[in-house]
């Protein structure tokens, strides 16, 4: 049972890092990024691709913050001066193109089959229950370090004028400040945070595969961060908690109903986070829209 | 002479919607441009802003052109912009809103953030307290931490002056700052303008409506379907004859 | 040479799938102001509607139409229940719920008819010769649905008094107010064209290739990267734009490899917004 909890909240820690680059991004700067998890991607196949060539995972995971950040810099300056709904659009179909290049260059990502054998992080603090603990402690760690930055953002000239840019774009340029720089560094900073998840992720399952990364786990970040309040720092929590009770309480649901197969139960998931994002829309657009209150 | 206009000219599809307009606007001089609704007067804001994308003329600032500088540029280079209908960052207060405008922070780069964060938080202290100022000016203290998208309409207007004053602009364009301005506030508004005109700061107004602004300016320019159709004084241009004619035939 | 000829024939066949879905996309992006994610999906709904009729009254022509019919009822049933709702609030509002709505109808399909793929059983026939090149029946069966719809379409477009109304309010919605155009018509005529076309585009992809839960999603991307070549808003610019790539992805394919298909059409996205952002037929308003 311990045990149980310890994987539970050990994705939970994962899946708040991504809503906290995805709240960065759309909740302080209104960017609307469908491809949150094609940054995933990136990180977790550099995080496996390194662990294998033995680079300590400090390093490892530098380098795949580093890489996603690197991958959104050209995606930002090409779509960030248009319309905000084309990046939207932009930035889904980089997700779908990144599984696409690691499902087909098999020499360096083996392909459909993936890249199993990751070695686990805090592996000297020996195996089971008190390793995984290890990696929960460090992703907490890793977690309050993020929040304390996203405050430090929020608080700054710089969380004013990402904020002003979501409030209206126009009245920025108008006082003489260039909103796409600033949009961009907002998209990198999220995409190296997603690469950072992606890392953890990597380690933690043991294996990367392209079947990992589909747009679903993009909106169901859409959906914590709906539900925990687009805008507050704390909502990506409190939203990925509820999202996480919500993702197992299905799998409870398998036990209990019977005759739904595995296939199955994979469509039931998609139709209810996608009854989710439309029932958000229709009767929670507060989440969505803010309220952005930050203090 | 701060600002220079010449033959700025914009068609939408087959419309003219500016049509070789030019003016000039002295130093720290006080303008104002008039016109039935249509006349293509917010429209030749936007170009010389640089919001739109002119099809010909040129812009001048302090006899430099700025023609080719994006809008952002244009603001950075001493010409800021209101709007018609304001847009204030609705979620930050008043004072933020202020502080959002002030130019050249250090604390809007991340690298500085982080590792000169003394420097940083010294800066802050004098854009705050530039914004408390400005704030009192504008008879805004009652509301300087409440969120802008809740002032009413002459607040905003006001706090879209006060933005502007933050940037340190030298030339002010005020879109229609009397619309939807209840009569009190209008006077007020008008009367801070005069104050920072006489302080050096030279404005360039649209209305729609004649009576402040004719009571304010010392130079007006009325346009009606995208063409300059009078120039000179409040007194002279009201009884410009085609003037006359164009507000009443847009009535009509 | 015949080879090449044969593969730009290919192009136009699968280009004309890709015109038509950027055709459904471009008449809800510049009508209802939003790009539609669940596209791809309505198209899905069509394959599936068309395999099934088929299979129960073996006419292909039947199935078409059931396709269609099965398309416009999806697309109607998303108007009323989610889109009409969420006109008045920001466009990311209804771009968020399209996703849902594209994942609630691949569930459906998902648990309706599992996950295994679907063939239309259309007879084996030899390709025709015509002096040294193949031609495929089923491509020109593909060829004689799509220009049949795009025909039904433009005409309603370009011929009626409703279709005049959708143009004028895609060109200016409050314009159109003013002049006294109900939205209501408007937007319940283009959500019904929008999802047959859908449809028809879904059951031209479906005989060509194979039909499964996750086909029209793929789709997405290339009609996306159609639509904004074509310049939002623009039918005709769509099809064409359509037509165009899928020629490019066809003659590239030998090159960049199958896989990467769609990955290709992403990079004309990203190319058309670098260079023309307003597409080939859009006016320069369309991107800020």
């Amino acid at each position: 049972m311990e045990a149980y909890f310890v994987a539970i909240a050990i994705i939970v820690a994962i899946y708040t890092l991504l809503a906290l680059g995805l709240n960065l991004q759309y909740g302080l700067t209104g960017l609307i990024n469908f491809g949150h998890v094609g940054f995933m991607c990136v990180g977790a196949y550099t995080a496996a691709l390194l662990a294998e060539q033995g680079w300590p995972a400090p390093l490892s995971f530098l380098a795949a913050a580093i890489l996603a950040a690197l991958a959104a810099y050209p995606l930002g300056l090409v779509s960030l001066k248009l319309r905000d709904d084309y990046f939207a659009i932009v930035s889904l179909g980089f997700s779908e193109v990144v599984r696409i290049v690691v499902t087909s260059e098999r020499w360096l990502t083996n392909g459909v089959q993936g890249i199993p054998g990751i070695p686990k992080l805090m592996g000297f603090t020996g195996s089971g229950l008190v390793q995984a603990s290890a990696v929960l402690l460090l992703l907490i760690a890793v977690n309050i370090v993020v929040i304390l930055v996203m405050r430090r953002i929020v608080h700054s000239p710089f969380g004013r004028i990402i904020e002003a840019i979501r409030d209206n774009e126009d009245a920025v340029k108008a006082l003489g400040k260039e909103p796409v720089g600033f949009k961009v560094r907002v998209l990198m900073l999220g995409a190296a945070l997603a690469g950072i998840a992606g890392a953890f992720y990597a380690h933690y399952i043991g294996y990367v595969a392209p079947d990992q990364f589909i747009p679903l786990i993009t909106f169901q970040i859409w959906m914590a961060i709906i539900m925990g309040g687009v805008g507050r720092v704390s909502g990506a929590l409190v939203g990925t908690v509820i999202l996480m009770a919500f993702l197992e309480g299905s799998r409870f649901l398998r036990d209990v109903v019977p005759f739904i197969s595995e296939v199955e139960m994979a469509s039931v998931r998609l139709g209810v986070v996608g009854l989710a994002l439309i029932l958000f829309t229709l009767y929670r657009p507060q989440g969505l829209m803010g309220d952005f209150t930050r203090r | 002479m701060i600002l220079a206009i010449e033959s700025l000219s914009k068609a939408f599809g087959g419309l003219r919607v500016v049509d070789d307009v030019s003016l000039t606007v002295p130093d720290g001089g006080l303008v104002g441009v008039i016109g039935p609704n249509g006349a293509g007067k917010s429209t030749l804001f936007s170009l010389v802003t640089g919001f739109v994308a002119a099809d010909s003329g040129d812009v001048t600032l302090d006899g430099r052109s700025v023609a080719t500088l994006p809008a952002s540029g244009r603001a950075r280079a001493g010409m800021v912009r209101t709007f018609q209908v304001p847009r204030e960052f609705a979620h930050l207060t008043v004072r933020e809103n202020l502080m959002a405008a002030a130019p050249e922070q250090s604390g809007e780069r991340l690298f500085d953030l982080f590792f000169h964060p003394a420097a940083v938080r010294a800066q802050e202290e004098g854009v705050r307290r530039q914004a408390t100022d400005i704030i009192e000016f504008l008879r805004l203290t009652a509301v300087a931490d409440t969120p802008a998208g809740r002032l009413s309409g002459g607040q905003k207007k006001l706090l879209e002056l006060g933005r502007a004053l933050m940037t340190g602009a030298r030339l002010i364009l005020l879109d229609e700052p009397f619309a939807g301005v209840n009569p009190l506030l209008i006077e007020e508004i008008s009367q801070r303008i005069r104050e920072l005109n006489g302080r050096g700061i030279g404005f360039l107004i649209i209305e729609h409506d004649l009576g402040a602004l004719t009571r304010l300016v010392a130079t007006l320019h009325a346009m009606d379907r995208g063409c300059l159709i009078a120039t000179g004084t409040p007194d002279a241009v009201l009884s410009n004859p085609r003037v006359r004619e164009a507000y009443l035939g847009g009535a009509a | 040479m015949a080879s090449f000829v044969e593969l730009v024939l290919t192009g136009i066949t699968s280009g004309l799938v890709v015109g038509l879905a950027a055709l459904a996309l471009t008449l809800v992006f510049g009508i209802a102001r939003f790009a539609n994610a669940a596209t791809g999906d309505m198209m899905t709904v069509g394959a599936y509607a068309a395999v099934v009729s088929m299979a129960a009254s073996g006419s292909f022509t039947l199935g078409v139409v059931a396709g269609a019919g099965a398309g416009i009822v999806v697309a109607l049933l998303a108007h009323l229940l989610v889109f009409r709702r969420l006109a008045a609030r920001a466009p990311v509002t209804s771009l968020l719920a399209s996703i849902g709505v594209a994942f609630v109808i691949r569930a459906a399909i998902g648990v309706a008819f599992g996950h295994q793929q679907k063939v239309f059983g259309l007879p084996v026939v030899r390709p025709w010769r015509i002096f040294d090149v193949r031609v495929q029946p089923i491509d020109l069966a593909v060829v004689i649905a799509a220009a049949a719809t795009l025909l039904v379409v433009f005409l309603i477009l370009y011929a009626t008094p409703i279709g005049r109304r959708m143009r004028a309010v895609a060109d200016d919605r409050s314009l159109a107010r003013v002049s006294g155009i109900s939205p209501d018509r408007v937007m319940v005529t283009m959500w019904a064209l929008a999802g047959g076309v859908c449809a028809v585009a879904g059951v031209m992809l479906g005989a060509k290739t194979v039909v499964s839960p996750d086909m029209g999603w793929d789709m997405l991307l290339p009609a996306f990267a159609a639509t904004i070549l074509g310049g939002i808003g623009h039918p005709v610019g769509a099809v064409v734009a359509g037509i165009l790539l899928g020629v490019v992805q066809e003659i590239a394919t030998p090159f960049v490899g199958f896989t990467y298909k769609i990955a290709l059409a992403f990079f004309v996205l990203l190319l058309v917004l670098l260079v023309r952002p307003a597409g080939l037929f859009g006016h320069s308003e369309g991107a800020r």
